[in-house]
């Protein structure tokens, strides 16, 4: 098999002869593979594919994204997740299997304009995108400033292992959620960290192809260049300050992050401490547990060391995503001890999913 | 048509200078309009066309969406202040015409059967004609198409040739247009090696149509070069080149 070297395409160019597997964003034609996408060609174990570095989102299956309700009907809201298709989550979803148009109130539940975060079940050509809520993490945002930005710059954001959005959020004090549609929630406690860190977000997304972008945010943020962002090891260190290139916003190595981020990031211990009640302490350590099912510490290994699954069979399926199990396991390597601001959302759901258990 | 001046001197040399195979000057940049989701803007001579693709997305009015393919919608719109005498607003027959040979043209490169139910729409808005505009609208078009993310399975290239002083001439001018032989625009993707525009006003001979095309072909090849350029420098700047398979 031929050795084929990471390189820059646009579309119609020939990425190589031969017989190779078509994986995304490039046809065959011939018994050429060309490209149909602006981006990195790259050639994996399976077959050559494009990693695009522009275009809408086009919604897939098991993609978690966040939603603007939009409308409703009478059994399903309407969800606006930033692509061209309108979502739909079933109020059976959220009430449980018994749900009565009469007797539940839908907009008590989710109003109008709610941020929903939401894994997409079903979709395919003929058919809209069926969201689902029921799922650890998943649910009503209740706060934060929400800002759309390319979904292919969503990787980048994240960057290698979290780099990218954890100096952000510890620079600025806040949280950043994103959604694999492109849309980004910024919650904090003050506004001027969460202005700061919507102005790094753009700049990110602006800049996404350049080089040392990492440094520039950091420089922007005034954060020293120790990379404060690493929470571990040395080597973890080493890895992540090698010189940044524009293959950083392979989604390949950055997804299952993610999907990590995705799903509610508490804020370090440090940051918690600073000005907090006693209260509110209290109400943390319940919503925790309510919120998390395991006993996360900070020793858990950080989510850089899950390794991604080896990228599914089918043409069009495109990035590699962990397992569910997999999926659970960032998330507890994330979650060192307490607090996520937009824990109580989930409170509802949560009790919906105990009383469907009862049931 | 026939001809009431010469317009090619004894030097060779054409109305604007140029010589028979040489074409305008073509500067393109990407990315010009925020707004939209791709979007290009290009000079081909005195051509100053802004071009800008939204998409995929929602179709409105629904009836119009097709289930199994994208709808791919071509709107050319000349400026009121785009010709020396104030050009109507309004769309006319020749802009209804082109908008139409401009999505024609422009459908073969697309892969329009990822996107069922969608639309994609191209907005190709003329701030300075002078002759070729279909042209490098088109060219302008696949550039920003391809900006846009869509998947395409080339990029399209227009070019046009025509008959100027019974000599066949590379990229005709609108006063080569108006008072030449013919006019010949023709759409290509370079890599594919297919022709997806091609018109004729005019009269030519069986050889002169030949080479006449074969010019365009060649024309289509040198904008193609600058397109590919464009896209290049707004996507990876200065590292463009290098990078080359090992084989």
């Amino acid at each position: 098999m031929q050795e084929l070297k990471r390189r820059y395409v646009i579309p119609g160019d020939k990425i190589v002869d031969g017989n190779f597997r078509p994986l995304m964003n490039v046809i065959r034609i011939g018994n050429s593979i060309i490209s149909t996408r602006i981006g990195i060609a790259e050639a994996g174990r399976d077959g050559i594919k494009v990693i695009p570095l522009s275009g809408v989102y086009i919604p897939r299956i098991n993609d978690i994204v966040i939603g603007k309700i939009v409308d409703r009907s009478s059994l399903s809201w309407d969800v606006d997740i930033n692509s061209c298709f309108t979502a739909h989550l079933p109020a059976q979803d959220v009430f449980g299997r018994d749900f009565s148009p009469a007797r539940d109130d839908m907009n008590r539940e989710l109003a109008t304009g709610a941020l929903i975060t939401a894994r997409i079940i079903a979709f395919d050509r003929t058919r809209d995108p069926m969201l689902t809520v029921q799922d650890r993490d998943l649910g009503k945002i209740p706060r934060g400033e929400s800002l759309r930005i390319s979904a292919t710059r969503v990787p980048r954001l994240i960057g290698k292992r979290g780099s990218m959005i954890q100096t952000i959020e510890q620079a600025t004090q806040t949280r950043v959620i994103i959604g694999q549609n492109g849309v980004v929630v910024v919650t904090g406690r003050n506004q001027d960290g969460i202005d700061l860190a919507v102005k790094a977000i753009k700049v990110v997304e602006e800049e996404a192809h350049t080089s040392n972008l990492t440094q520039r945010i950091k420089a922007l943020l005034n954060v020293p260049d120790t990379a404060l962002a690493q929470p571990q090891g040395s080597e973890f260190v080493e890895k992540s300050s090698e010189s940044e290139d524009i293959s950083e916003i392979s989604p390949t190595k950055s997804v299952p992050q993610s999907v990590s981020n995705i799903i509610q990031r508490p804020i370090s211990n440090e940051q918690q401490s600073q000005g907090r009640g006693e209260r509110e302490q209290e109400h943390e350590r319940s919503a925790t547990s309510r919120f998390s099912d395991s006993s996360p510490s900070p020793s858990s290994p950080p989510s850089s060391v899950v390794t991604p699954v080896a990228p599914s069979d089918k043409v069009r399926s495109q990035e590699e995503r962990p397992r569910k199990g997999e999926e659970q396991r960032i998330s507890e390597g994330d979650t060192r001890k307490t607090k996520t601001p937009v824990k109580g959302v989930h409170d509802g759901l949560q009790e919906h999913g105990k009383k469907e258990g009862d049931n | 048509m026939s001809q009431t001046r010469s317009l090619i001197d004894k030097q060779g040399k054409r109305t604007d200078g140029r010589t028979v195979g040489q074409l305008r000057e073509v500067k393109i940049s990407v990315g010009v309009v925020k707004n939209a989701d791709g979007s290009a803007y290009i000079e081909f001579g005195k051509n100053k066309i802004i071009v800008a693709v939204y998409g995929p997305r929602e179709v409105h009015p629904k009836h119009m969406a097709q289930p199994d393919r994208c709808v791919l919608r071509c709107r050319y719109h000349m400026s009121p202040f785009s010709t020396d005498t104030r050009k109507n607003p309004a769309p006319s027959r020749r802009e209804v015409e082109i908008s139409k040979v401009m999505r024609e043209a422009l459908e073969p490169a697309l892969m329009l059967e990822d996107y069922p139910r969608a639309a994609i729409d191209v907005y190709v808005e003329v701030l300075q004609a002078d002759g070729g505009s279909r042209c490098a609208g088109i060219s302008a078009a696949s550039v920003a198409l391809a900006d846009a993310g869509i998947n395409m399975r080339d990029l399209v290239a227009a070019c046009a040739a025509g008959k100027v002083d019974d000599k066949i001439v590379l990229d005709i001018n609108d006063t080569e247009d108006k008072e030449g032989g013919a006019d010949m625009p023709v759409a290509y993707m370079p890599h594919l090696d297919e022709v997806t525009l091609l018109q004729l006003d005019g009269v030519l001979t069986r050889d002169q149509f030949n080479q006449c095309f074969d010019t365009a072909v060649e024309g289509c090849k040198m904008v193609y070069e600058i397109q590919k350029q464009a896209l290049m420098q707004k996507y990876f700047g200065n590292e463009t080149e290098v990078k080359e398979e090992i084989q």
